[in-house]
């Protein structure tokens, strides 16, 4: 266990390969660097370990970087979280002044312009949508109201509510013109919620404000569900990061080791609800508006934070087999899922790099063994 | 000019003042921008951290690009590209900038010694601007800007963005409606823990350290007074009808000893005709207050943040009621007397904010200048609102350093603006 795998070990072939697969990434990944870059060029060799911790997104973001001194390393975490903090006030659709607000509550009305950093991440959030099968959905949130999921009450909605509320759901009712920078809704009612992606999004900025500054060593975590490591701490291939048993955070089913890569998870073990004997998790569907049965946790690893937070959830409402299929259309990607019953998980890796001990039937274990029945 | 011109003068000044706002405010919305309508072409000279905050802003404005970029330090140039994602043509010399014919207005967003060249420049280059608060540095510069606004007919709008905030302007119809009695009192905070530097790539070149972190200088900067009291002093100039009329403070560098050179904290205590009082307090050691405004009145209390307002209401007085006969058979009770006098605890009432106004404090006020150069009206936040909000800084300034009180009439000329 330590080594990358080969396939997972050039990532500036991987970025190139998904800036070449996605398109509108180019402008949101290729960071420039910044009037304080190259702060971590000068100076003392950076052998201390540091870490700071806020909130921000709903969730506690987390970098850890190796600095020279005290000085240099609260300038990089100074204009990091600075960053973060722009764009949790950007992006929240919480926040009554956020630019997300003023586009969900004008958007219905008419074509509603914002900033291009806005604009291109609107355009890769419906370029998602559209090659997951509509299992990537910004525009979920009147269905997962509907639901009640919202507020966790775990309450499943009449068929007439669900109608309604998908009437309002879709990204294919999102309208982009990009010669003008304008976001229509084909529906009054309808609303963005960039939680599937935003986080992602964050971290890769802050990787790319880290990386311009000459840093050599970080990672930043995203409330644990989506993490970057950049490069290596000093002597080490990576920096390890445990996925966990679902349910229980002290057992640990892989440990992987992540160098300019990003990991990302979904998870619903700990909110779900059982109806009529069984068990329903408060992710969702967006295709159908159904709780996803039978799924306890799903990760994956790519080239950036926007790409694994982008997948993550999709992988874990496909499930195993049309999720690996789905995986399969990313170059360097791996995943790695686990299913049924949280007393009796079943562990499901593709292309991962490695478990603790057993990492249980791979696809295709499963496909042969499926073979030999029939 | 005798005591009694002067004073005569300073509150005319201040009415005056006052009726351009009212009028100001009064004025009718223009018509919505709409996407496909008319194009801004706008240059800014200074791209750094808040000017590219501005130019983020501006892009969401329907019908404004970016046709020119200055700076004098080169990493700027692709920061500022990054946020336009085109080749934004980019100017070393903002008097370049000026001469480029595609440039529609200017937004100026250079530390506070460059604001009046720079703004006066581009009013001279027949460019409509927006420019950064504090106005100017020096009342003689504020003054230059007025008369260069007046000379020229081309509009000037003040960055100080909460003007247009709904809540700031839910709250004033509030209190000229006297639904909070007299005001009597503000008192506004900005405070915070941090040491309000930013990085500099190699700490030891000194020159890239000023060119950074010029809010640290005196040459560039009046510190905390200009970058933050700014916006306080705008709005109590607002609610008050003017200038001020003197001010004391005092401030030091007593706690970030790190080479600066304006104060890491400041408290200033501004009088207003009438007997009215702004006090103003920031500081850099302590976040408890953040950033907020409390307007005392004798019916109620009004309190601004960055995100809302609350109103409060005073307790009401104890009416005089009838006294039953216990009381004279039986006599009341004698001991040590103790009442605390406590804070107001209670919830308050948030200001409601209309909802057909979409946009943070800093859209509206990038859309309403935008809407002033296609349109051609005056902008609310004019340069009389930033001459009145920055010799209210310069010379709140002044009277920390000079460490006495500072009389508005002994500086404020006649006739500027009227």
């Amino acid at each position: 266990m330590g080594e990358p795998t080969p396939s997972r070990s050039n990532p500036t072939s991987v970025n190139v390969c998904i800036l070449l697969g996605m398109g509108v990434f180019l402008a949101c990944i290729c960071f420039v660097s910044l009037g304080w870059a190259q702060i971590a060029k000068a100076g003392p060799p950076a052998t201390k370990l540091y870490v700071e911790s806020q909130q921000a997104m709903g969730t506690v973001f987390t970098i850890y970087l190796y600095a020279g001194n005290d000085e240099q390393a609260g300038a990089l975490f100074g204009s990091a979280f600075e960053e973060i903090e722009r764009l949790d006030q950007t992006l929240s659709n919480y926040k009554a002044d956020s630019e997300l607000s003023r586009i969900n509550r004008l958007a219905g009305h008419e074509a509603v312009t914002t900033d291009p950093e806005m604009f291109s991440l609107l355009q890769t959030c419906l370029e998602y949508s559209k090659r997951s099968g509509g299992t990537f959905d910004i525009t979920v949130g009147p269905l997962m109201r509907a639901c009640g999921f919202f507020r966790g009450q775990g309450r499943y909605p009449a068929p007439w509510q669900l109608d309604r509320a998908r009437g309002k759901v879709g990204w294919q009712k999102v309208q982009l013109d990009a010669s003008a920078r304008t976001i229509h809704f084909a529906v009054e009612g309808m609303e963005l919620d960039l939680g599937g992606i935003g986080k992602g999004y964050a971290v890769d900025r802050v990787i790319g404000q880290l990386r311009a500054a000459g840093v050599k060593a970080a990672m930043v975590d995203a409330g644990s569900s989506t993490i970057y490591a950049l490069g290596a701490p000093p002597g080490k291939d990576g920096w390890l990061v445990r996925v966990p048993k679902p349910g229980n955070r002290s057992q640990t089913i892989s440990t992987v080791v992540l160098r300019d890569e990003s990991l990302s998870t979904s998870g619903s073990y700990e909110k779900f609800f059982r109806l009529n004997g069984r068990t329903y998790c408060h992710i969702m569907d967006p295709r159908t508006g159904e709780p996803v049965e039978g799924m306890l946790q799903a990760t994956v690893i790519a080239a950036d934070g926007t790409t694994t937070e982008a997948l993550s959830k999709p992988m874990f409402v496909m499930g195993t087999e049309e999720g690996a299929k789905y995986l399969a259309r990313f170059p360097y990607v791996s995943g790695l899922w686990v299913t049924g019953e949280i007393r009796a998980p079943r562990v499901v890796p593709w292309n991962w790099p490695g478990c603790e001990g057993d990492c249980g039937e791979t696809l295709a274990d499963i496909g042969e063994r499926k073979a030999k029945a029939q | 000019m005798s005591e009694m011109d002067r004073r005569t003068f300073v509150g005319n000044a201040a009415g005056a003042l006052a009726g351009a706002l009212l009028v100001a405010g009064c004025k009718e919305s223009t018509k919505n921008l709409v996407p496909g309508g008319p194009q801004v072409r706008l240059g800014v000279i200074g791209a750094g951290s808040r000017g590219q905050e501005l130019m983020r802003t501006f892009l969401r404005v329907p019908g404004v690009r970016f046709a020119g970029l200055c700076d004098v330090y080169e990493p700027r140039f692709a920061a500022a590209r990054e946020i336009t994602r085109e080749e934004t043509p980019i100017f070393r010399d903002y008097r370049e900038l000026l001469a480029a014919k595609e440039v529609d207005a200017v937004v100026v967003a250079t530390p506070l010694s460059f604001h009046a060249e720079h703004v006066i420049a581009a009013l001279e280059s027949g460019r409509h601007v927006y420019g950064e608060k504090s106005m100017a540095k020096t009342v003689e510069e504020c003054d230059r800007i007025v008369e260069t606004v007046q000379r020229t007919g081309k509009h000037y709008q003040v960055g100080v963005q909460y003007h247009y905030a709904t809540w700031y302007r839910e709250t004033l119809r509030h209190i000229r409606e006297g639904k909070l009695g007299q005001i009597t009192q503000i008192y506004a905070y900005w405070h915070r823990n941090s040491n309000w530097r930013r990085p500099v790539p190699d700490p030891h070149d000194a020159k890239l350290e000023r060119l950074i972190n010029w809010r640290m200088y005196k040459e560039y900067s009046l510190g905390l007074m200009a970058e933050l009291g700014s916006h306080h002093i705008a709005f109590a100039n607002e609610i008050f009808g003017g200038m001020p009329e003197s001010v004391v403070g005092s401030g030091g560098i007593d706690y970030w000893k790190d080479g600066r050179e304006t104060y890491d904290n400041v408290q200033v205590t501004y009088r207003y005709p009438g007997g009215k009082t702004l006090c103003f307090s920031a500081i850099t050691s302590n976040a408890h207050e953040g950033a907020q405004i409390r307007v005392y009145g004798t019916e109620g209390t009004a309190v601004l943040t960055e995100a809302d307002g609350v109103l409060f209401y005073e307790a009401k007085k104890l009416k005089a009621s009838a006294v039953t006969k216990v009381l004279i058979d039986h006599g009341i009770v004698t001991g040590a007397s103790y009442m605390p006098e406590m804070p107001y605890r209670g919830k308050g009432e948030a200001v409601p904010v209309p909802e057909d106004v979409e946009g943070n404090a800093n859209y509206l006020a990038c859309e309403s200048f935008v809407k002033s150069v296609i349109g051609g009206q005056r902008p609310e936040a004019n340069e009389q609102v930033g001459r009145a909000e920055a010799v209210a800084v310069a010379l709140g300034n002044q009277a920390i350093e000079e460490g006495k009180r500072i009389w508005f009439r002994d500086f404020v000329r006649e006739g500027v603006g009227a």
